[in-house]
């Protein structure tokens, strides 16, 4: 379970969110929706430890506000960038085994993401750097999901990748969130209905409407906050 | 002059040029991976002569200080680390100052305790052998040796351990990395302090080759710099070539000229190979690869 109280971050002097409060559950999904600039990203951001924050954020009843990045990994949260950067020079294999920090047997993790997306399973060797941007977007979500986090934070994963990508990105997705408390910023209406939950609607760094996605999108909330 | 001590003969240019790399292995990790202008790097070096010399006075044994050397630098560099250098990553201009100040309280204190003159460190393994008409000592044949098996385990550690896995992964992308578990902070650390001890390693191996003074250290400084930066900074492919290229040149050279003009030669040609690009490494990859958003744009499209 994820509980967000009163949260606000920003950069340097800049606030950016401000008072914002969720929870979500095992197996449940909530999306972030908002237009550029509203906030959704630096939310994730705040949330993993990279920017300085206010208020509470706990993680299975444990206050984890103020850890480190690699500490809150450690409490069970992973973050998938937008970016779905790599590290220039390492395979495959090592971004999996770096993700795994020995949180499971090695090859049971590596044989796993190889299950989830089989062209990452062919490449093991291969330097992620040379992966396409929908390979990347694999990798990334992979390395998030082999570890069986309890939250997983996801960045528009189905941005700037190719339709038969997003087709298998989805289920994964979809399969993660069955055991997983899911944080999903997704600009992409169809993805979001997809993959069901709660949706929280942020203008300016604030929620200003939540419900699930199905009520909201039925109700011409969505249409209306997002310029659809 | 920096490194003129040494007489010349064709063993020489496989001597100096070991030489090079030694003094700059350790400058590969603390400027060459971490990006600290790391100014304190010759006085880590003299930290590893003088506690040679001081335990060759105590013990008389001066493999023992050459076992301490690494250790002792090591420590030192952990503590500026820790206590200095870890808050100014992300401030380029005041890590090289703060380094610059360590360097001179390192330099002072030494002069302090040892005195500014001119001191010997023993060479533990004594005499030489006769190669194409040379008396080479073995210790130099030994320092050749120390570098080749240096240079191997670097590049295996970093390769193949999980420390040197978590290092490349923090040298490359430090946000990313603590994201995924890395405790980049530490990392970090453990970087400082090896490039440290190496430096140590190194300031104990040419200690019986030269003269010891408080000024030891800043002779490698310049070389050290140059071979990391030439060499392309993060690359030790880089880092070898360049040391090998500049140490042999220097050396050749000294057949036919001056020391002072052969290492003024040797600078005009480092300033030419930087202005056209390193040799190897992060800033020649930054110059030819895409960005990831850039990769990920295109393959959208």
């Amino acid at each position: 379970m994820l509980e967000v109280e009163d949260l606000s971050a920003g950069y340097g002097q800049t606030t950016v969110l401000r008072g914002i409060s969720f929870t979500v559950a095992p197996g449940e999904v909530a999306c972030v929706m908002g237009r550029n600039g509203a906030g959704k990203t630096t939310l994730l951001r705040a949330l993993m430890g990279v920017l300085p924050k206010t208020g509470v954020v706990r993680l299975s009843g444990t206050d984890i506000s103020q850890r480190p990045g690699h500490r809150i990994n450690a409490a069970g949260m992973v973050w998938v960038p937008q970016e779905a950067s790599v590290f220039p020079g390492l395979t495959v294999r090592d971004h999996l085994v770096i993700a795994l920090q020995r949180r499971r047997e090695e090859e049971d993790g590596i044989a796993e993401a190889g299950e989830l997306f089989p062209v990452l399973g062919e490449r093991l060797e291969q330097e992620a750097q040379t992966l396409s941007g929908g390979e990347r977007k694999m990798l990334a979500l992979a390395q998030a999901l082999i570890v069986k986090p309890k939250v997983v934070l996801m960045d528009e994963p189905t941005e700037g990748v190719a339709p038969v990508v997003v087709e298998q990105l989805i289920p994964a997705i979809g399969a993660a969130a069955t055991e997983s408390a899911v944080v999903l910023v997704e600009q992409n209406i169809d993805t979001a209905l997809a993959l069901g939950g709660n949706a929280y609607v942020l203008e300016q760094g604030s929620i200003v409407v939540s419900g699930t996605v199905r009520d909201l999108y039925d109700g011409g909330v969505l249409e209306q906050r997002l310029a659809l | 002059m920096i490194l003129g001590f040494l007489p010349v003969d064709s063993f020489n240019v496989i001597v100096l040029a070991a030489v090079f790399v030694l003094v700059a292995t350790g400058l590969h990790f603390t400027f060459g991976m971490l990006n600290v202008v790391n100014l304190v790097h010759g006085e880590l070096i003299l930290i590893g002569a003088y506690t040679t010399l001081q335990v060759q006075k105590t013990t008389g044994n001066v493999l023992l200080g050459m076992a301490l050397a690494p250790l002792l630098a090591g420590v030192v560099g952990l503590a500026m680390e820790r206590g200095v250098l870890r808050f100014l990553y992300e401030r380029p201009l005041d890590s090289l100052l703060a380094t610059f100040g360590l360097a001179l309280i390192i330099r002072q204190v030494v002069q302090f305790i040892f005195s500014p003159n001119p001191q010997t460190v023993r060479s533990p393994i004594g005499g030489s052998f006769l190669l194409g008409g040379f008396n080479i000592p073995w210790w130099r044949l030994v320092i050749v040796l120390v570098t080749a098996g240096l240079l191997v385990g670097v590049i295996q550690f970093l390769k193949r351990s999980r420390f040197g896995l978590q290092a490349r992964a923090t040298v490359a992308n430090p946000v990313l990395a603590e994201t995924m578990g890395i405790n980049s902070g530490a990392v970090r650390a453990g970087l400082f302090a090896l490039g440290s001890a190496i430096a140590g390693l190194a300031g104990a191996m040419l200690a019986p080759i030269s003269t010891l003074n408080p000024q030891f250290g800043l002779l490698f400084l310049v070389n050290s710099f140059l071979v990391v930066i030439i060499g392309g900074k993060g690359s030790l492919r880089g880092l070898v070539v360049a040391g090998v290229v500049l140490g042999g040149t220097l050396a050749a050279l000294q057949f036919v000229m001056s020391t002072v003009l052969a290492q003024i030669l040797i600078l005009a040609i480092a300033i030419v190979g930087v202005r056209v690009r390193p040799l190897l490494g992060i800033v020649r990859e930054a110059q030819t690869k895409t960005t990831p958003a850039a990769s990920t744009s295109a393959s959208a499209r």
